[in-house]
């Protein structure tokens, strides 16, 4: 059949001629592309968000801390975390990078007459690194204060708003706790609220020894954090610790740990898994609004079909054989699914972009589901396409003829 | 002698209805020698269409041998039909049936679009016919834009672009004043004329039956004497 470009010049010609008829056919199908773009591409930033937002815990840190009795009542008295594991860890471990001992209280902060109740941290100098945390403002206690148990400290912003206003806090002295005395080194930077709404920049950090030797009578520790050399490391230097301090413990191989080491890594794992089921979901929904949209083309062809009796039966009685007749009609739904494919994916790149910007979260367009969404369009046209245009290929042209 | 365009031997067509079939057409013997102009007249019912879809090949034949041009077509395929429209057969129509989105120029150039005659060739004889048909100027215009005398000028080419030997044209002048309808039939006999194209002519209009040749009449399915025919119509 001598057809080929020529017949696809002609549907063009007929679909540019009939410019409210093809837009509609175009509709559905390019509101589900684009719906299913954007849904695809809505899904992902919104996991790629919240991962974001659980990476503020660490992802290369490993948490030591003591286990309650409620939660393990087989365990002996837990022995609380503190210098003993500390020194442990270091002196042993040899998959570990650092580990920072985290002291923890309530305490008052106050200055120029003013005081609010805030937290204090004892830390040492690589707390900050291994949470990503910027210094805003002067700079982080170094070695030197650690060893010397230096009264200085770092301020988050709640704590500076709060009682500083806009005035320069650096160099200023707050005192802790009502008793001790400390110079402000630095302001850290904001880093907002954490997973579960507590205030992350309502703090104060103290070098550990300082926190020991005056804020506290003992020296125990909220949890230790400990940084593997690598992220690679994270499981075997989990199973390096709970080694070192099961043997520091003395337990027999039969106890259960009496400390429990985790890490914020499997928070993250876990968020993950459910934005990417949230993804799917919201892939499937939109994968149903395609189908929709690809039976409102072959509704439209349908009914064109009906439409286009005469016209059918013209051609045929001039000498369309059915083969030209089905071929003709299935270029015509191809070029429209094609359009309509094309504006969809225009649009969904254009929603999602859109929304992103405005939710604040990365615009992730996956190639993969363009691909999918735009192949799932052209097979719904050739597919929806392929019966009207059989319907019109055996249409009686004797029938089509007289009906009008 | 030359063989005939057409021959029909015991065409019959019955149509099947809830209660028996229904015959429309009864043993129909027709000859129709190459360059003769035909009209068939009888009145509605008479079984005129279905003899003219049967002879343009729309149609099969229940029973009986038609023989086109010296071949049987009585038992084509639909492919093959359509293929025998488009080299053998040219249609005219009362109400014109021009394709609406097409302008005249691609009405005119269809036949030879599913001829697979490259575009160039198809738009220079496509051009040269309308401007036979007299509408040279109106080529780019859409059947919306044009009068019905321009219509069926243009349905005409159509007709005639692929060169087939026989034109059937049914009530060509139905939807056409007296005096257009007439134009329109001496451009037909002058076509036939300049090419031999045969043509058979359904119509109800005496006048316009009496361009023709020879007059065949049907009755009840069946073809009838002309005399008594026309005795039987005028009665």
């Amino acid at each position: 059949m001598a057809l080929g470009r020529e017949t696809w010049r002609l549907a063009l010609k007929l679909i540019v001629r009939q410019p409210g008829r093809s837009a509609l056919t175009m509709l559905g199908l390019a509101i589900g592309v684009g719906a299913f773009i954007a849904m695809v591409s809505f899904g992902e930033g919104a996991r790629k968000s919240v991962v974001a937002q659980f990476e503020v815990l660490g992802t290369n840190l490993i948490k030591v801390q003591n286990t309650t009795p409620a939660v393990n009542p087989r365990a002996r008295p837990s022995i609380p975390t503190g210098d003993n594991e500390v020194k442990l860890i270091r002196r042993e471990a040899t998959t570990v990078a650092q580990v920072v001992p985290v002291a923890r209280r309530a305490a008052s902060v106050a200055w120029g007459g003013e005081q609010r109740p805030s937290y204090v941290n004892g830390v040492t100098p690589g707390y900050l690194g291994l949470h990503s945390w910027d210094v805003a403002a002067g700079g982080n206690f170094d070695a030197s204060d650690l060893t010397e148990a230096a009264k200085v400290c770092l301020l988050g912003k709640t704590n500076v708003k709060e009682l500083f206003g806009d005035r320069d806090p650096l160099g200023e002295t707050v005192t802790l706790a009502g008793m001790m005395p400390c110079r402000v080194v630095g302001v850290l930077a904001e880093k907002g609220f954490s997973t579960n709404a507590a205030d992350l920049d309502d703090i104060v950090l103290v070098p550990v020894t300082t926190y020991n030797a005056h804020l506290t009578d003992r020296p125990i520790y909220a949890y230790i954090e400990v940084e593997p050399l690598t992220k690679d490391l994270l499981d075997s230097a989990r199973a390096e610790i709970t080694d070192i301090l099961r043997r520091g413990h003395g337990l027999e191989d039969d106890e259960p740990n009496d400390f429990s080491v985790s890490s914020p890594l499997e928070v993250i794992r876990a968020a993950d898994r459910t934005a990417r089921i949230l993804g799917t979901l919201l892939a499937a929904i939109a994968g149903v609004s395609l189908l929709v949209g690809g039976i409102g083309i072959m509704n439209i062809q349908l009914v064109s079909v009906a439409e286009r009796t005469e016209e059918i039966g013209v051609r045929a009685a001039i000498g369309a054989s059915p083969s030209q007749i089905l071929t003709q009609f299935l270029i015509e739904a191809l070029i429209l699914t094609m359009l309509g494919t094309f504006v969809g994916v225009t649009l969904g790149i254009g929603v999602a972009t859109l929304v992103a910007q405005n939710m604040g979260w990365p615009r992730v367009i996956s190639p993969s589901g363009v691909l999918f969404s735009a192949g799932f369009g052209i097979a719904v046209g050739i597919l929806f396409g392929y019966l009207p245009a059989r319907r019109a290929a055996l249409l009686d042209p004797i029938h089509a003829l007289r009906r009008q | 002698m030359p063989t005939p365009v057409i021959e029909t031997l015991g065409l019959s067509k019955v149509y099947q209805g809830s209660v028996g079939g229904v015959p429309v057409l009864s043993h129909v013997d027709l000859t129709i020698e190459y360059g003769e102009v035909v009209a068939l007249r009888g009145p509605s019912g008479s079984g005129k269409s279905t003899l003219l879809n049967i002879l343009g090949c729309l149609d099969r034949p229940s029973r009986g041998r038609y023989v086109l041009g010296g071949s049987d077509v009585s038992g084509l395929t639909r492919e093959e039909q359509a293929w025998v429209r488009l080299h053998y057969i040219g249609f005219v129509f009362q109400s014109f049936h021009l394709l609406a989105h097409a302008t005249a120029l691609e009405n005119v150039t269809l036949p030879l679009h599913y001829a697979g005659v490259p575009r160039g060739r198809a738009d220079e004889t496509a051009r040269d016919l309308l401007a036979r048909v007299g509408l040279s100027h109106r080529g780019s215009h859409f059947p919306a834009q044009l009068s019905g005398g321009e219509r069926q000028r243009v349905a005409i080419a159509r007709a005639l672009t692929a060169r087939p030997p026989l034109l059937l044209a049914d009530e060509p002048t139905g939807a056409l004043d007296t005096k257009t309808g007439a134009e329109i039939m001496r451009l037909l006999l002058d076509l036939h004329k300049e090419r031999g194209t045969s043509i058979i002519l359904v119509t109800h209009d005496p006048v316009v039956a009496d361009y023709a040749d020879r007059q065949i009449f049907l009755r009840d399915g069946k073809v009838v004497d002309t005399e008594e025919a026309q005795v039987g119509a005028r009665a």
